[in-house]
């Protein structure tokens, strides 16, 4: 057996077992690990009319089979369960160390089931695994969790954890590895919470073997060259991050701006990576295993701010600035620093701040709702403090801390949540970029870029061009993408290493790795496969065609300003394409044709 | 006419935008104009041969001109034009 | 011509591709445990630092050990290597080595030290940061020094 570890760990916090299971090989071979094995194994085990928050959900840590391996950029893990926020299948993707650790350890994948009486971590070395009581850590931030563990453990455990945001059960919240990487959306911290589990440590010292050790180095070394020669993979993102893309977006009209009423933000530029790199960076970070290194050491030294640790990435930077009106780059840092210490979305919640601002200027909720804060766009102190109010659940934070759609709909506003399926949308406004609108549309965790980035050809002119304002076919750039990625993200790689390689070279290093031969098709397969296994689970959670839709105003209301001026998206022209090329019904249905050919039936 | 300058552009031009009276008439005859100026690092990152590089993205007004008339795209007073590498995150 | 590792600190990303690299040189597979450098992060600060056997030319491990397996090598300049046929796992090496440089493996029954992969170390390659060199002696701290000139470079053309 090679690539995968053959075991998965079983940990019912209910009864306190511990059991050791057999991976099911012939499954991996279809679902690869990670979110393909990690949904499969939901699907499989946990009933569809679950209460997210109740015992009966399982969370499930699920690395990939190149996760552990020197395949470039590719360490990575998923955190898979159903979703708090909205109920759909909760794939929450992260890097770092902690899922090559697991591997080491010996695990394709750790399935938690049931809640635990008092709050408890779980300790893994090897093959000795136990649950241990973790009171005098609960109430902790993320960083001094990670601390206290391993003081407790092996200081070079490697710890994913939970901070205050997940204890409250806030649906937004997060899970934290290594105190900067983050699961970050859809609420997988929250269900972590309700389990009463706070940390998993983890060190392992054994073994990812590969099946072809000559072929394997040289399509690692062929995949590596082409990142490296890549002027994004090799030298952009370790320069300036992924907040370099903040001018492009503003440049082209399509960075969302005050809660979505505008596209263009006049001085997004003091927000941006270059800004970043000359005011903020201490030096750039890698994931495990990773040769792009986009990771940001950040250093705010502003006293009102002042601040260390990492990021922001792009979304988090444009969440708390251009989203909420603010250009202060001190405060947006320190607002992702808080988000990260305290375990919550940074997309989730600048948004929801974002949201809020927009009740209070049009009066829907004042400062008797707000503890007397003036929650105005642009009021750089009040987006700070609501942040850190939403991180310990404090006072009109509790309110925020529900996420966007939650907020605007107990005021009778829903429309104005920025979200799809009640996920807050990223920063790619679709009226300026029409493939990204069909993406957050039909995404099948709602509003969600990293799963159908047609930015890359949209904007960013990666490998191949499309003109934003066209929506001729976007449908099948969508697709692709999302099918792409689908198999990526279980093969344990990182999306970034597409600004440079494709299907051919993550096919090449997963059958050399497996001993599976997977051409490019069956690769692409998979990744089909996987998305309309999670189809399959949203439409079994009452979701229909109805929910593959944007927020009105995106369909609406003009772009007012900026180069993107009078643009609205165009949904309707893509939807039914979708369908079709997807091989669904026009209900959004996938047919029985479809589903025998991708086994699903 | 406006031009802005971003990521390692910014670095070959030691400036993060610059205001000319007199437009040029094409992108063709404003980015000799820049590589002139700013010298080989632009230029190099401009033109492969006498092709716009790949690897640049020109937006005049926000438009990538790979839309409009690339290197012949006609350039007014008013226009702004955005010059970046390739760049990426997400 | 004596060629030297040199580990700069201040270029790690903290990534372990050089972990990687190493184990898989000696055991074809993955075992971070297996290799012979260890990139250390500290989290808090996202500072890393690679260690790894530093070729002493008064190698503690080499004075230590009791059977000649710790000894300079005869065919490759600068590199104490280990001889496991002559070794008793005696591990007086581990314990002499100051940096922690050598360490015994139970599984292996091995003494895993840095063996420069016989004059081609896979770490040097397999580093996307230059944070690992693998360079003539008499060029060891010219990166390092030059860089430190380009500062003053820099300086002096600013007041001239």
């Amino acid at each position: 057996m090679f690539g995968w570890t053959g075991t998965t760990l079983r940990v019912d916090l209910t009864k306190g077992t511990i059991t050791r299971e057999a991976t099911d090989l012939e499954l991996a071979h279809d679902y690869l690990g990670a979110r393909g094995m990690g949904g499969k194994i939901m699907i499989d085990e946990v009933a569809p009319d679950t209460d997210a928050l109740s015992p009966a959900n399982k969370l499930i840590f699920s690395p990939g089979p190149l996760t552990g391996t020197f395949a470039p950029s590719a360490g990575r893990f998923e955190v898979v369960t159903k979703a708090p926020l909205n109920n759909v299948i909760a794939g929450s993707n992260s890097g770092g160390a902690f899922g090559p650790e697991l591997k080491y350890a010996g695990y394709d994948a750790l399935i938690i089931e049931g809640k635990a009486a008092k709050p408890v971590y779980l300790w893994i070395k090897n093959d000795e695994v136990e649950i241990r009581d973790a009171s005098a850590v609960w109430g902790h931030t993320t960083p001094d969790t990670t601390d206290l563990v391993r003081a407790e453990t092996d200081e070079d455990a490697k710890v994913a954890c939970i901070g205050p945001a997940g204890e409250h059960l806030s649906p937004i919240a997060n899970i934290m590895n290594e105190m900067h990487r983050a699961a970050g959306r859809s609420g997988v911290g929250a269900v972590m919470g309700s389990k009463n589990l706070k940390a998993i440590a983890v060190f392992g010292t054994g073994a990812v073997t590969v099946a072809d050790p000559d072929r394997f180095k040289a399509a690692v070394m062929k995949a590596r060259k082409l990142i490296q020669a890549h002027p994004v993979g090799g030298t952009g993102l370790k320069a300036y991050g992924t907040d370099v893309l903040v001018n492009i977006l503003n440049q082209t009209g399509a960075l969302p701006t005050r809660n979505y009423q505008d596209g263009y933000f006049p001085t997004a530029d003091k927000t941006g990576g270059e800004s970043l790199a000359a005011k903020q960076l201490v030096r750039p970070k890698g994931c495990f295993s990773c040769i792009i290194s986009c990771g940001r050491v950040t250093k705010v030294d502003n006293p009102a701010y002042a601040g260390y640790g990492e990021g922001p990435e792009y979304e988090s930077a444009w969440a708390f600035g251009a989203d909420c009106g603010i250009d202060d780059l001190d405060a947006i840092t320190k607002a992702n620093f808080l988000c990260n210490e305290h375990g919550i979305d940074t997309i989730s919640l600048g948004s929801t701040i974002a949201c809020a601002m927009e009740l209070f200027e049009l009066g829907v909720i004042t400062a008797k709702d707000t503890d007397g804060v003036q929650l105005t766009f642009g009021n750089v102190p009040a987006m700070v403090e609501m942040t850190r109010k939403a991180c310990t659940g404090e006072g009109f934070g509790a309110k925020l801390a529900q996420g966007s759609y939650r907020l605007a709909e107990s005021y009778g506003h829903p429309e104005l949540s920025m979200t799809c399926k009640k996920q807050e949308t990223p920063a790619y406004d679709p009226r300026g970029v029409q493939g990204i609108g069909l993406n957050y549309a039909t995404n099948n965790r709602g509003g969600d870029h990293v799963r159908g980035y047609t930015i890359a050809i949209e904007v960013l002119q990666n490998g191949a061009v499309m003109d934003p304002r066209v929506t001729e076919g976007k449908a099948d750039l969508d697709i692709t993408f999302q099918n792409l990625t689908g198999a990526l993200d279980s093969a344990g790689a990182c999306l970034f290493s597409t600004f440079g390689i494709g299907a051919g070279e993550l096919a090449e290093m997963l059958s050399a790795v497996t001993g599976v031969e997977y051409s490019v098709d069956e690769f692409m397969k998979i990744g089909e496969r996987i998305w309309n296994q999670e189809r399959l689970w949203n439409l079994k959670q009452g979701y229909t065609t109805d929910d593959d839709a944007l927020p009105k105003r995106l369909l609406t209301e003009p772009i007012k300003t900026g180069p993107a001026k009078g643009e609205v998206n165009h949904l309707d022209k893509m939807l039914p394409e979708y369908y079709q090329l997807r091989g669904w019904d026009e209900k959004g249905v996938p047919t029985k044709a479809k589903l025998k050919e991708l086994s699903l039936a | 006419m406006t031009v802005k300058y971003f990521a390692t552009i910014r670095t070959y031009t030691g400036e993060s935008e610059r205001r000319f009276d007199d437009a040029p008439a094409t992108l063709r005859e404003l980015l000799a104009a820049l590589a002139a100026r700013y010298g080989n690092l632009f230029r190099n990152a401009a033109f492969a041969g006498d092709a716009l590089n790949p690897e640049i993205i020109i937006l005049v007004n926000g438009r990538n001109v790979l839309y409009l008339r690339g290197l012949d795209t006609p350039l007014a007073q008013e226009d702004e034009v955005s010059i970046f590498p390739m760049v990426a995150g997400g | 011509m004596a060629k030297v590792l040199m580990i700069h600190p201040d270029k790690c990303t903290g990534c372990r591709n050089c972990e990687l690299a190493c184990s898989f040189e000696h055991e074809s597979r993955f075992r971070p445990g297996a290799s012979r450098v260890q990139a250390y992060t500290w989290e808090r600060e996202g500072m890393s630092v690679p260690m790894m056997c530093q070729q002493c030319d008064d190698a503690a491990c080499v004075k230590v050990c009791p059977t000649g397996a710790m000894h300079r090598s005869t065919t490759l300049a600068n590199l104490v290597d280990w001889d496991e046929r002559v070794c008793i796992r005696c591990k007086m090496c581990t314990v002499a080595c100051p940096f922690g440089n050598a360490r015994y493996d139970a599984a292996s029954s091995s003494i895993f030290k840095c063996d420069t992969c016989q004059g081609a170390p896979e770490c040097v390659t397999f580093c996307p940061n230059g944070a690992l060199e693998f360079v003539d002696d008499e060029q060891q701290v010219r990166s390092r020094k030059k860089a430190y000139a380009a500062k003053f470079k820099e300086a002096f053309q600013e007041v001239s």
